[in-house]
């Protein structure tokens, strides 16, 4: 090399070092992407999270954004994952084209959305967080997939015995028969085939009644009757969208199966959106108990407090628990990581092992993934509707209120 | 492939040629991964329409179902790379063979119904498979990653290559399309489309073909399913086997332009970017908003152009240039056997009868035909004569009775059976091919007879100048005069070489003029030595021309013997004029 190139090199690379000062300086935003249903049928979901996500994304940029990054803002960029895992995997294509310096992102709610999604992020080496429940999510060997929900086949197998512990303490026997009722859907199947082979020998429980629909289910007569002459201690309901959640509770209440005669348990995130209160009454959906991934309990007070004045939705839920509770995360790990580049923030998020800050929004108060990128001891919520509100009643952390159970007759 | 079409091979041809060499250079300079993306999945979706217009554009079996083909290469391709890590690279394939096995299974039954049913029946099966999978608990398929030598995979971490493989399955996809429109294949395909009982009329086994169809459909139709799902990573039953998947490839195909080769391509080149587009653009600030913009684009289209897009630009830019004369008949050939042998019967028909429940359309109708006449069947409207002819032909089954052609029995043959015995048939209303040349829609039945391509067209060209329509042989037959038109079909029956011919109503709806030229042909091909059996309700024509009248009246012969006997005959004037007119007659 001669010495007029050693110079022009030192001259370069003296510009070079100037730019990244100058750029150190402007602080860039730091940029989350969020991925979720904004329009099909599942986008009232999506919005849930979305509204979460954006107070999330204030709350961090009015306390000074990221400390570690001089201050630097959170910005969101959020993307529709439309209503079909092609949709949500084009969606995801375009993201990681159209925006090549994110952190990280999160979505898309529906399994099979995160399912194609997450094909796309994990190539293009983007960390993804995600509320989405399926056990197949995390059982690809992926890096840069985190689930902070138990995964379905956890939920299948703590669901039962949690309820049949509910029920003792709350003063009935111990439940020995039991209704399984859901539709044909990816996730019932599963959550099924969990409890029909281990759940039900373990707990050595009698399975009185089995009925799959197709959603959207049209009559739930014959459900009803099977259950009438079954009579089950309990009546696992594992639908898939509040409108299948009414007919199945209109219908019980018609003919006066009401939680005070058996206890119903329904499934998943929609089993708890405001919708349900305007599509149905209070009456037949009191004491309806439902298994989900997380509930803003007690420690929340405040957040819950602001999040219904500043969206006048009638509570803070599961899914807007979870869109704020993933930037929260992302937020530590940028914190930890001291570095927007997106294989540090993997890294962050892998070695992350915390009990406060945003640990305190999980019932069981620990971020930790484990090597398929799961939270370690993710742990099911339990939630009842009382008098036209879902309150959390289980674990003790969250809970707010003792289960009821409806009478032994 | 068939004669005449070699100028418009080459074309085709260099066109792809040059069209997959622009595209895969071009899409090597984008970086843009979403961008990538959407030029990977214009070449899959053109290849998927590409297969539907084989099937349902040329054969026009609408088929609302072809998801099944697309989602069996997915799923195929799919479950052989988790359960037994087979190589896409031959996933695809075995989902092309397994997509064609599918398309016999399915074919089958469906083909036992036609028009509206056969559509709605084929939207049934992916709803079908789609509840199989999901019972099976095949919801959700990712497609394993392949960290080591992923290639090898089909997994390209540069998506430019996904493009290339693409743009190689289309090219596919294309050059099979193209063997089958310059083929019998494809006109065989065009001639069921247009009219499947003239087609059998002709001589074309119309379910053989369909069936071939719907299999090289079928396998086409895997193959962009296989490769959809190596692009896409995560199979769903809704992804492949989902409405809007059936529904892809005859959007485009529409939008396109049916029957075309270039159709589909052109349908996916628009369209697929323009919904890709949207869901970028307006979708991400009014999520949802892409469906509806979309949907009125494709609506706009259609009504500006309903015959889609190729068509309404080829017929606005691109007039056909003035037909080249086709080459002069090597001789006048005698087909029908000399008229030497005149007399004796060709064809026999005794105590002939079709019961329609408790209505006897024919009864009992005995007659014969002798080699090198024609013989004139007259009467009433409803008097039974096109019931005979279908009857004679294979269209019906008769109730009783017996028909042969020089001594071997007609009945129980199927349509294109009984042409292949040498009987040619024309029908009350034409049956064109409007889109192709007066060559092709002749060289049909020339087909039909299941001769050399060699042979089709010089019988082709014989049979234009037989009915002196040799002029008019590369014009549309959509632009014919119904003379033109009623030669036409004339000429398509002869080019099957018949040794007789049944001609229904062949001078409905013509002046006098016209007819008298039709009569000139007809007389000419007599002297040739053909054998003709014309059905006819106006007498003055037939007396012209007709060597023997059979008379039929509700469904039996009245009378039969030389015209001038039949026309003074009593009861075929009362038959004819009524009662009243005998009597007013009588009394004058």
């Amino acid at each position: 090399m001669t010495p007029i190139n050693r110079r022009t090199a030192l001259a370069g690379a003296t510009v070079l070092a100037g730019t990244r000062f100058a750029r150190a300086q402007a602080k860039p935003d730091v940029k989350l992407a969020m991925l979720v249903p904004l329009s099909g049928p599942w986008a009232r979901s999506g919005l849930l999270e979305q509204m979460g996500a954006r107070m999330a994304i204030e709350d961090i940029n009015n306390n000074g954004g990221i400390k570690a990054l001089g201050g630097a803002k959170l910005k969101l960029l959020e993307f529709d994952a439309g209503e079909s895992a092609e949709k949500a995997k084009d969606a995801a294509q375009r993201m990681v084209a159209q925006e090549p310096d994110l952190s990280g992102g999160f979505g898309c709610w529906l399994s099979t959305f995160t399912l194609a999604a997450t094909e796309v992020t994990e190539r293009a080496e983007l960390p993804w967080m995600t509320l989405s429940y399926s056990d197949l999510i995390t059982n690809r060997g992926f890096k840069y997939v985190f689930q902070a929900s138990p995964t379905a086949d956890a939920q299948a197998k703590d669901l039962v015995p949690i309820i049949m512990d509910m029920a003792e303490k709350a003063g009935a026997k111990r439940p020995s028969k039991v209704a399984l009722v859901g539709d044909n859907s990816a996730s019932s199947v599963s959550f099924y085939k969990a409890i029909r082979e281990i759940v039900i020998p373990e707990q050595k429980l009698i399975s009185v009644a089995d009925e799959i629909f197709t959603p959207p289910l049209a009559d739930a007569t014959t459900i009803v009757q099977k259950l009438r002459t079954g009579k089950p201690d309990f009546v696992l309901l594992q639908s898939t969208n509040a409108g299948d959640d009414k007919i199945l509770v209109d219908k019980f209440a018609e003919f006066g199966l009401t939680s005070q005669k058996m206890a119903m348990v329904g499934g998943g995130g929609h089993w708890c959106q405001p919708e349900l209160t305007k599509l149905t009454t209070k009456e037949h959906l009191e004491g309806v108990i439902v298994g989900l991934a997380n509930w803003p309990g007690k420690a929340m007070a405040d957040i819950t407090r602001r999040f219904i004045e500043r969206t006048k939705e009638p509570w803070f839920g599961h899914d807007s628990l979870f869109g704020y509770t993933h930037v929260m995360t992302y937020a530590a790990a940028l914190e930890h990581a001291g570095s927007a580049d997106k294989n540090k923030v993997m890294q962050a998020l892998h070695t992350m092992d915390i009990k406060d800050g945003p640990a305190r929004f999980f019932p069981d108060g620990r971020i930790k993934f484990d090597e398929k990128g799961r939270r370690v001891g993710a742990k099911l919520c339990v939630v009842q509707w009382r008098n036209g509100e879902p309150v959390p009643v289980f674990p003790d952390a969250v809970a707010t209120h003792q289960a009821v159970w409806p009478r032994a007759s | 492939m068939r004669n005449g079409t070699a100028e418009k091979l080459r074309r085709d041809l260099t066109l792809l040629v040059v069209l997959s060499t622009v595209y895969a250079t071009g899409s090597w300079f984008v970086s843009n991964s979403y961008y990538q993306l959407i030029l990977t999945l214009v070449p899959i979706w053109a290849a998927f329409g590409v297969s539907w217009n084989i099937l349902s554009g040329y054969g026009g079996q609408l088929s609302f179902g072809h998801a099944s083909f697309f989602g069996i290469g997915g799923y195929t391709m799919t479950l052989a790379l988790v359960y037994w890590n087979l190589t896409p690279w031959l996933g695809i394939p075995l989902g092309m063979v397994v997509g064609g096995v599918a398309a016999v299974v399915i074919g089958m039954p469906t083909f036992r119904l036609r028009g509206h049913y056969f559509a709605l029946s084929m939207l049934a099966y992916p709803l079908a498979i789609l509840y199989f999978l999901q019972y099976f608990g095949f919801q959700e398929m990712s497609l394993p990653m392949h960290r080591e030598n992923p290639g090898a995979y089909l997994e390209f971490s540069d998506p430019r290559y996904y493009t290339l493989v693409a743009v190689g399955l289309l090219a596919v996809a294309v050059l099979t399309c193209i063997c089958v429109e310059n083929s019998r294949f494809g006109l065989a395909l065009l001639a069921v489309r247009q009219n499947e009982l003239a087609a059998e009329a002709a001589g074309i086994d119309s379910k053989t073909w369909k069936m071939r169809a719907l299999v090289v459909s079928g396998m086409l139709a895997a193959a962009a399913g296989g490769l959809y799902a190596c692009v896409q990573l995560v199979v769903t039953p809704d992804s492949v086997f989902g409405m809007l998947v059936s529904a892809q490839p005859v959007v485009l195909t529409l939008f396109g332009g049916v029957a075309s080769l270039w159709g589909p391509v052109i349908g996916a080149a628009f369209l697929v970017p323009l919904s890709k587009g949207l869901d970028a653009t307006v979708g991400s600030y009014l999520p949802g908003i892409q469906g509806v913009v979309y949907g009125a684009a494709v609506i706009a289209i259609i009504l500006l152009a309903p015959d889609g897009l190729y068509w309404t630009l080829r017929d606005k830019f691109n007039k056909r240039p003035t037909p080249k004369p086709i080459p002069q008949a090597s001789k006048p050939d005698r087909v029908g056997g000399s008229r030497a042998t005149a007399g004796k019967p060709l064809m026999r028909v005794e105590n002939l009868s079709k019961n329609f429940g408790g209505l006897r359309a024919v009864s009992d109708v005995s007659f014969e035909i002798a080699e090198g006449e024609i013989l004139g069947i007259i009467g009433p409207n409803g008097a039974g004569k096109t019931t005979l002819f279908n009857l004679l032909n294979g269209v019906l089954p008769p109730s009783s009775g017996s028909a042969s052609l020089d001594g071997v029995s007609l009945l129980g043959k199927k349509v294109h059976q009984v042409c292949h015995m040498g009987i040619g048939r024309t029908f009350q209303v034409v049956r064109s091919f409007p889109r192709l040349p007066l060559i092709d829609n002749v060289m049909v039945g020339a087909y039909g007879a299941g001769v050399t391509d060699q042979e089709a067209a010089d019988a082709a060209i014989h049979a234009l100048h037989r009915t002196g329509l040799a002029d008019l042989a590369g014009v549309e037959a959509g632009s014919l005069t119904n003379k033109q038109l009623r030669l036409m079909e004339l000429a398509r029956a002869l080019a099957g070489r018949p040794r007789l011919l049944l001609l229904d109503e062949t001078l409905a709806g013509l002046g006098r003029e016209e007819c008298d030229d039709i009569l000139d042909v007809l007389k000419r091909l007599r002297d040739e030595g053909m054998t003709i059996g014309i059905i006819e309700h106006t007498m003055h024509a037939m007396l012209r021309i007709a060597d023997r009248f059979v008379v039929l009246d509700h469904g039996a012969v009245l009378a039969s013997g030389p015209p001038r006997e039949v026309v003074e005959n009593r009861s075929v004037i009362e038959a004819y004029l009524g009662k009243k007119f005998l009597a007013a007659q009588n009394n004058a």
